[in-house]
C-alpha cells in the first residue's frame, strides 16, 4: 500500500519549482516508476507535485535545429509521431521496446531518464545523439549533457528544487543510427543489455553507447579514432569489441551474468557494425 | 508522516456517468473503481504495471489503473469493461471472445477486451503483428493467447456478425 501524501497539480512552473524545493517532495509525470517505488516502500514522499499541467513541459518540435521533447510527452506520443520516426528512427525503435502499450501511454521519455536506471532503454540513443537535458530551478535554466545527467544506478544529477523541462537533441539528418535490445522474453521485459550506435560519415564520428553494463550507460571513448583509422569493417569491429570490453563493467543479476553480458556486447557490436556499414570491407566515409 | 490524511475532490466520468467523490491522494484509480464504484471488472494482478489485468481506457487510451492515482483522473473519462455492453447487448469483441473460447478463468479478460477495443478503435483492421503488440501488456495464463488472437482477428477481418 502507498503511504499517505499531499498532492498538488500546479499550472505554473514557478509554483512547481517552489514546491519541489521542500524536503521529501517528488515530481510525478507518468508515475510508472514512482508509483511502483512508493508501493514497494522504496520511496515515501510526503508531497507529490504532478507536473502534467505545466505548459513548459508540453513542447514537442522537430525541425532543422533539432528535436525538442517536453517532460510531459508520453512514450506512445513519441512512438505515434510519424515525423519523429522519419527524422530520427532510432528514437522510435527504442521507444517501442519500452514496457507495454499501457505503460507507454503514461510513462514519459523524461521520466525514463530521471529514473536513471543503467538499463534505461531511452538512454543509449540519446547518448549517441548527443542529447542534453534542460533543467529549471528558481535560479533559471541549465542545459546538462545527458552523460552528466546520469550519475550512478538510479541516481540523476538533480537537486531539490530542480525539474527537467525538456530533452534537446541536435540535428541528426547527416548520420545513421541503430538501436538494439536483448531481453529474456520477446514481450515486455527490461533490457539484459541495450546498445545504440550512430555513425556520421560527414564528420567521421562514430558514437556507441551500451546500457545495463555498468552503473550508468557507457558511451565508448575512442570509437571516433577507430572509425577514422580502420581500413576494414572487420578491423573496426575488432577494435570496438576491445574498447567495449575494456570500458564496460557489467554485474551478475537476475537478468544475466556479467559474463553473458560481455558476450552479448561483442555479438551486438558485430550486428550493429554490419548495419551501420553494410558494405563488406568498407567503413568508407565517402559512401 | 502526515497527521491528517488530506482528501481531494475529484469528478470523473466513468462509463458515461459522472461521479464526484472525495479521495485520499494515495488511492489508485483501480481502488477507486473497485472499492468506491463497485466496478470490479478491472482486476488487480501484479499492482506494478506488468500484467494488464487492471487495464481501463483513460481518455480513450489503455492504461494500467493500478499505476494511475484517482486524483490524476480528475476531469477525465474512464471506460471499464462494465460499460462496453449496451442495453444487455454484448459488443462484437465480447461475442467473439465467447465464440472463440478466449475466456477461461476470466481474470485477464476485461483487460484483454479493453486493450483490443482501443486498438480496433484506432485501427479497425490491424494485422496479426499489431494485434499481438496491442495485447502485449496483458498476461493470460490459461489460453496460450491463440484463441484470444483469433477472436480479435475475427472482428478485425469483419468475420463477426454485424462487423
Amino acid at each position: 500500500m502507498i503511504r499517505p501524501f499531499k498532492y498538488s497539480k500546479p499550472r505554473f512552473l514557478r509554483e512547481a519549482l517552489e514546491a519541489l524545493e521542500k524536503e521529501n517532495t517528488r515530481a510525478l509525470a507518468g508515475g510508472s516508476d514512482l508509483l511502483v517505488e512508493m508501493r514497494e516502500g522504496k520511496s515515501q514522499p510526503e508531497h507529490i507535485v504532478d507536473v502534467k499541467a505545466i505548459p513548459e513541459l508540453s513542447c514537442f518540435s522537430i525541425g532543422k535545429d533539432g528535436i525538442t521533447i517536453g517532460g510531459q510527452l508520453s512514450l506512445n506520443e513519441l512512438a505515434d509521431s510519424k515525423e519523429l520516426g522519419q527524422t530520427c528512427p532510432i528514437l522510435g525503435d527504442a521507444v517501442r521496446t519500452v514496457a507495454t502499450p499501457q505503460v507507454r501511454n503514461r510513462a514519459t521519455l523524461v521520466g525514463n531518464l530521471c529514473t536513471a536506471s543503467p538499463a534505461a532503454d531511452m538512454a543509449p540513443p540519446l547518448f549517441v545523439l548527443n542529447a542534453a537535458v534542460v533543467v529549471a530551478s528558481k535560479a533559471g535554466e541549465q542545459r546538462i549533457p545527458i552523460q552528466r545527467f546520469f550519475q550512478g544506478p538510479k541516481k540523476n544529477c538533480l537537486t531539490p528544487g530542480q525539474l527537467v523541462l525538456r530533452v534537446e537533441i541536435p540535428p541528426c539528418s547527416s548520420g545513421r543510427g541503430v538501436f538494439m535490445k536483448k531481453s529474456r522474453v520477446q514481450g515486455h521485459d527490461l533490457a539484459t543489455i541495450n546498445v545504440a550506435g550512430w555513425a556520421n560519415p560527414q564528420d567521421g564520428s562514430l558514437r556507441i553507447c551500451i546500457g545495463a553494463c555498468g552503473p550508468t550507460p557507457v558511451l565508448l571513448t575512442g570509437s571516433d579514432e577507430l572509425y577514422q583509422r580502420a581500413v576494414s569493417r572487420d578491423e573496426l569491429l575488432d577494435g570496438l569489441a576491445m574498447l567495449a570490453q575494456d570500458q564496460i563493467a557489467p554485474i551478475d543479476d537476475l537478468r544475466a551474468s556479467a559474463a553473458y553480458r560481455r558476450h552479448l556486447v561483442t555479438v551486438f557490436l558485430g550486428r550493429m557494425v554490419r548495419i551501420l556499414f553494410p558494405e563488406e570491407g568498407g567503413t568508407s566515409r565517402a559512401s | 508522516m502526515l497527521h491528517e490524511i488530506p482528501l481531494y475532490t475529484i469528478s470523473v466520468e466513468v462509463n458515461e456517468r459522472t461521479y464526484t467523490e472525495k479521495v485520499p491522494a494515495q488511492m489508485t484509480l483501480l481502488q477507486f473503481l473497485r472499492e468506491r464504484l463497485c466496478l470490479t471488472g478491472a482486476k488487480e494482478g501484479c499492482g506494478v504495471g506488468e500484467c494488464g489485468a487492471c487495464t481501463v481506457l483513460l481518455n480513450g487510451k489503455a492504461v494500467d489503473a493500478c499505476l494511475v492515482l484517482a486524483v490524476e483522473a480528475d476531469q477525465a473519462s474512464v471506460r471499464t469493461v462494465e460499460g462496453e455492453a449496451r442495453d444487455g447487448e454484448l459488443t462484437l469483441l465480447q461475442r467473439a471472445f465467447i465464440e472463440h473460447g478466449a475466456v477461461q478463468c476470466g481474470f485477464c479478460t476485461s483487460g484483454m477486451l479493453l486493450s483490443a477495443q482501443s486498438l480496433l478503435e484506432k485501427n479497425p483492421h490491424p494485422d496479426q503483428e499489431e494485434i499481438v503488440e496491442a495485447i502485449s501488456g496483458n498476461l493470460c495464463r490459461c489460453t496460450g493467447y491463440v484463441q484470444i488472437l483469433e477472436a480479435i482477428e475475427a472482428v478485425a477481418l469483419g468475420r463477426e456478425e454485424g462487423g
